[in-house]
């Protein structure tokens, strides 16, 4: 297993947009560490809350606040590192349980065959063609305000299908193999077939779908945010830009516009960057071409 | 009449998935907290009015008749009045859905083109400086943040050099003036159309690029294009006769693919410069609570959505004749 992950790396070292997309995501880590600091040094500095008393209009970056503020005087630096914790929360957590279910339900589906393997690969297509962003809009019009966790939620709901179209597909080549047949005989239970012999085969294909999958929640979140659909007791990218929007405050104020969407972007190229990295590590055969290079 | 075949079993598939879209649609409308009736029903219409409202929607009827009256009102494009704009629904979202047809098919047409035809130079060029430059270029157009990249676009061309409208469609005084001929009209409406169609090409073009160069890369590998090198060709013919146009055919099915992540992102450009197509209806409906708009543009999307796959479907079965069904 060590042996397995050395190996990977050192492939992966080589690679320029693996490095770049390491170092971005490290820097953004950083971030997210160092919001918890700012509230502690004086609580004009929370995120949310904290408004510095003598100001109660946007302001430019000065010394007491490095970004400047955004239109009731709250710091902006103060936001975008929470808004880094924010977005990995996000990300993260709708990307490991949208991985899991795609996983899960493309073994089985594969596993499985016949009319269990058609009915989830139906239900599989029909989720797929629907924009996700337009049903979470609709969704949050009939429920109300949706929290951040509903949100992340709802993304995974609908971010499975791709991922298990690729898992089913590993399974059924899998499922031929001599040592499924082995574990059959030996008289293993499906359930002991599936996540004691397939599963190990084709988690690092789903590791590598979830940096995808972590940038389209990322996305999707800021997204929502941005249309005034985001959990209003969280600071993220997308509400900071949502407020620039709604309070006319994106002509005069590039100071406040520029960060947050700054960050949003890089944060997920960083991601997608650190995927396509993956891909060569796991595809000997895209491994090849950058070797003969 | 293979194709033909594998067409109409497509047909049946996507009617039936929009058939439980629609479905779905309904039970969820019903099944939210709250109230159908103040839900469907505008508040401010007079008591006689709501009432002719409710009968016409079955709203007073068992929930199993008010699903006929549901998918009956819909087959005749009843889906009562907009609470907002207090007009039929359905004239609300047929006026939209032109402006949201045109922006939307220019920036996907635009962008599959010029990223085919730049991840083809890529390919050609693998390994160069230009390559890398184009990947990382393609990379970051395509994950920029889509309503910020739109806000710069706004703050850089709209406000700061002046060259073209902050938002809209048309200039009013252009089309209130009765002297100003066909032509002014369309080259108002295109020069409102640049920065949103400049926005959603700059997302997409980059991952067809992408797609399109390792799609070339594998056919380059193609024993076809070795017998092309043999007869002695050109490399110039080769890669524009031989390789691309196969390599394209995956682009073909990327189209149909990412075409909700592209309709999401179409909802967003059109909300950001106050287009007046669906999308912006849609988030404009969400947001004032105006739930017949939200629900019928919802099903109009979708319906969009379904359409295009099936037609890229078609598609890619007349340009991949090696393909049987």
């Amino acid at each position: 297993m060590v042996e397995r992950f050395l190996e990977g790396w050192s492939v992966y070292k080589e690679n320029l947009i693996g490095k770049i997309g390491l170092t971005l995501l490290v820097i953004f880590a950083l971030m997210a560490l160092c919001s918890f600091f700012p509230p502690m040094i004086d609580p004009m500095y929370h995120p949310m809350t904290g408004v510095d008393p003598q100001i109660s209009h946007a302001t430019s970056p000065s010394w007491r606040h490095w970004l400047g503020t955004d239109f009731i005087g709250r710091d902006i630096l103060c936001q975008l590192l929470a808004g880094a914790r924010i977005a990995f929360m996000v990300g993260i957590s709708a990307a490991f349980m949208s991985i899991f279910l795609g996983t899960v339900v493309g073994m089985i589906a594969g596993y499985s065959g016949k009319i269990v393997d058609t009915l989830l690969m139906r239900l599989a297509d029909m989720i797929l063609v629907m924009p996700t962003l337009l049903v979470v809009l609709i969704l949050s019009s009939l429920f109300g305000q949706l929290n951040i966790w509903t949100i992340v939620l709802l993304i995974a709901l609908f971010r499975w299908p791709g991922v298990s179209r690729v898992i089913r597909a590993q399974t059924l080549s899998l499922k031929e193999r001599p040592f499924i047949e082995a574990a059959k005989v030996a008289g293993a239970s499906h359930f002991r077939i599936i996540f004691r012999h397939i599963m190990p085969n084709v988690l690092p294909l789903s590791l590598l779908y979830m940096t995808f999958r972590v940038t389209s929640a990322i996305i999707i979140e800021a997204a929502l945010a941005f249309l005034g659909f985001g959990d209003p007791s969280t600071v993220s990218w997308g509400m900071m830009l949502q407020w620039v929007w709604k309070t006319g405050h994106m002509f005069q104020a590039p100071y406040w516009l520029l960060p947050p969407g700054i960050c949003i972007s890089l944060l997920t190229l960083a991601f997608y960057m650190l995927g396509r990295a993956m891909e060569e590590v796991l595809d000997p055969r895209l491994r090849k071409e950058v070797a003969q290079e | 009449m293979e194709v033909r075949k594998f067409v109409l079993k497509r047909f049946v598939e996507i009617f039936i998935i929009f058939f439980v879209i629609l479905t779905v649609l309904f039970l969820l409308f019903r099944l939210a907290p709250g109230d159908p009736v103040t839900r469907m029903v505008d508040p401010t219409l007079t008591p006689e009015d709501s009432q002719h409202l409710i009968a016409q929607l079955g709203l007073d009827q068992p929930m199993g008749l008010q699903y006929l009256y549901y998918i009956k009102n819909f087959l005749t494009g009843n889906f009562g009045n907009s609470f907002h704009y207090g007009e039929t629904v359905s004239s609300i979202i047929w006026s939209r859905l032109p402006n949201t047809i045109i922006l939307f098919t220019t920036s996907i047409l635009l962008s599959a083109f010029v990223g085919v035809f730049l991840g083809k130079i890529a390919s050609w060029k693998k390994g160069t400086k230009t390559d890398t430059w184009m990947t990382l270029g393609a990379l970051v157009c395509h994950t920029l943040f889509l309503p910020w990249l739109a806000m710069l676009m706004i703050w850089i061309f709209g406000f700061k050099i002046g060259w073209f409208p902050l938002n809209g469609m048309i200039s009013p005084e252009i089309w209130m003036d009765p002297s100003s001929g066909v032509w002014l009209k369309i080259l108002d409406v295109l020069h409102h159309m640049v920065l949103p169609l400049a926005t959603l090409f700059s997302i997409h073009f980059g991952s067809y690029l992408l797609l399109m160069r390792s799609s070339m890369l594998d056919t380059l590998k193609e024993d076809y294009i070795l017998t092309a090198r043999a007869k002695g060709l050109e490399e110039k013919t080769i890669r524009n006769k031989h390789a691309a146009p196969n390599a394209a055919l995956p682009v073909v099915t990327s189209v149909g693919i990412s075409l909700a992540f592209s309709l999401s992102g179409g909802a967003l450009t059109e909300t950001v410069f106050s287009w007046p197509g669906i999308g912006r209806e849609l988030v404009f409906a969400v947001s004032n609570s105006d739930y017949p708009l939200a629900q019928a543009s919802f099903l109009l999307i979708a319906t969009v959505v379904l359409i295009s796959n099936l037609v890229v479907d078609v598609l890619y079965a007349y340009l991949d004749p090696r393909i049987t069904y």
